[in-house]
């Protein structure tokens, strides 16, 4: 056994605090003083000092002053399925308003690659959101990266799938699709903040660039069904721009949102 | 069964009483067992919830502010600022699941905060005079240096997760969920966090070690 091994034994340990090292590590340590004088660190740690009694009697008073019983916030399931249903009825919502004039343009491979890739990515990012929505909650992918992972993805389908082609009126054309697919985004953010508002979000610029990104897909995800054009420059500008839009927006009321909170608490202090 | 360290508000009598209560609350995990339980009574509005709780974990939390920010006094500030955001949004902690990354979660979030605040606050104040230098403590019983001050030295990424690991108590798990990261990168920045600390121990192991901390890559 070396030092790493130790390491991994003191990091492994089922129980970090209590928990004795096994054998083999306990004859390392006999051998090794680095390893001793770094475990003799680790448990001095365990014996400081604690909070003073006045300030925990503080504690104790302002928390059972205001004390009054709180539901628990809805199970994950019930949250997911209001994210999701939010999305479903405002892209049908879009669809029949503009008409659905793409899925009858689009080769099956397009069109069942283009619906797939927005499916996946608003249920990682509804995921990711009712996961934030908790603190301490488990994520297998970490939050802050979960937007911009959900962007590169739909962007090399949307890349792969669709042909690059020169488009006559490109501005014009964008800009008639912008203006139908944001306000569908716009429709869709403030449901999402208000179901969002429930929980308790600790990191309000990661979660409004996740949020947004949502309310953006769904401006994304009617425009993939009306638009008819299929120029993979298109696409990539002007549909998905709705969702960058989003995410963009998102984030920068979630920096705002923290700004207003930090200001706040400095009056406070 | 309630911990035998927490007891009923009712018998909170007088300060020694709570102080070695305390003492023997700091960090052993086997009184964090049925925080769930208290978790969930606090959510009904049981008023002796509170008390159990804060007593519980008010020394581990503290310990982890100390380990990551300069004085007493900012640690102290973060607990209370810690409890209340708690007592805001004790909605969300759901029955049944773990407290302490819940907890920690939100205690990390704090530190953040009051980092972010504190940053912004001394970036308009104009130091007047010289400030003497922290003596780096050493540990009691040895002479070697204290763990706050090894941990100081470390990156804010390994030292938080050092901290929650060796005085919160928390599971790799746990601090995963803490931290919104996986257990993956949480055991590399542990690893990591070893390797170095063994080369501050190595370069001073009889305590002076302020000098060279900033030194390590």
């Amino acid at each position: 056994m070396n030092c790493r091994d130790v390491d991994h034994a003191l990091i492994e340990s089922e129980n970090p605090l209590t928990a004795p090292l096994s054998v083999q590590a306990q004859e390392h340590l006999m051998s090794c003083d680095r390893c001793r004088q770094l475990i003799r660190t680790l448990e001095v740690s365990h014996s400081a000092e604690g909070p003073s009694p006045v300030l925990l009697h503080q504690l104790e008073r302002s928390l059972t002053e205001d004390l009054r019983p709180v539901r628990p916030l809805a199970p994950q399931r019930y949250l997911l399925a209001a994210f999701a249903s939010i999305y479903v009825l405002i892209v049908a919502f879009g669809a029949y308003r503009m008409g659905a004039f793409a899925i009858s343009v689009m080769s099956t491979l397009q069109a069942v690659a283009t619906m797939c890739a927005l499916a996946a990515s608003s249920a990682v990012l509804t995921y990711s959101l009712v996961q934030q929505m908790v603190p301490g909650s488990r994520h297998r992918i970490p939050p802050h990266y979960v937007p911009a992972a959900v962007m590169i993805s739909l962007v090399s389908v949307m890349a792969g799938v669709f042909h690059f082609q020169h488009e006559q009126n490109f501005w014009r054309q964008g800009w008639s699709c912008l203006r139908a697919g944001v306000p569908l985004g716009l429709l869709a953010a403030l449901p999402f903040w208000l179901l969002l508002r429930r929980g308790a979000v600790l990191a309000p610029r990661i979660a409004g660039a996740a949020a947004g990104l949502l309310a953006g897909l769904v401006g994304t995800s009617a425009l993939e069904i009306h638009c008819p054009i299929l120029d993979a420059w298109h696409i990539l500008t002007w549909h998905l721009g709705v969702a960058l839009l989003g995410a963009v927006v998102g984030f920068a009321a979630g920096f705002a949102g923290e700004m207003a909170t930090r200001s706040a608490q400095m009056a406070h202090h | 069964m309630l911990p035998d360290s927490i007891t009923p508000r009712g018998a909170v009598a007088n300060t020694k009483q709570m102080e070695t209560r305390l003492q023997e609350s700091v960090a052993p995990r086997q009184s964090f067992v049925d925080l769930n339980r208290w978790m969930e009574r606090y959510q009904r509005a049981d008023p002796q919830a509170p008390t159990a709780l804060v007593v519980a974990l008010s020394p581990p939390l503290l310990r982890f502010f100390r380990s990551q920010v300069a004085s007493r006094e900012q640690a102290d500030d973060l607990l209370q600022e810690t409890w209340l955001r708690i007592h805001r949004v004790r909605h969300t902690y759901r029955p049944g699941e773990p407290v302490l990354p819940w907890v920690y979660a939100i205690a990390r979030r704090v530190r953040i905060d009051g980092y972010r605040r504190t940053r912004r606050i001394t970036m308009h104040e104009t130091a007047m005079d010289v400030l003497p230098e922290r003596s780096a403590p050493v540990g009691p019983g040895n002479s070697l240096p204290a763990f706050d001050t090894l941990v100081a030295a470390l990156p804010e990424g390994q030292r938080e997760v050092v901290t929650m690991l060796k005085v919160g108590g928390l599971s790799l798990d746990e601090v995963a969920r803490a931290t919104s990261s996986t257990v993956g990168a949480v055991k590399q920045k542990a690893h990591r966090a070893y390797e170095k600390l063994r080369k501050l121990l190595e370069i001073h192991p009889e305590g002076g070690l302020r000098e060279e901390v900033n030194e390590l890559p």
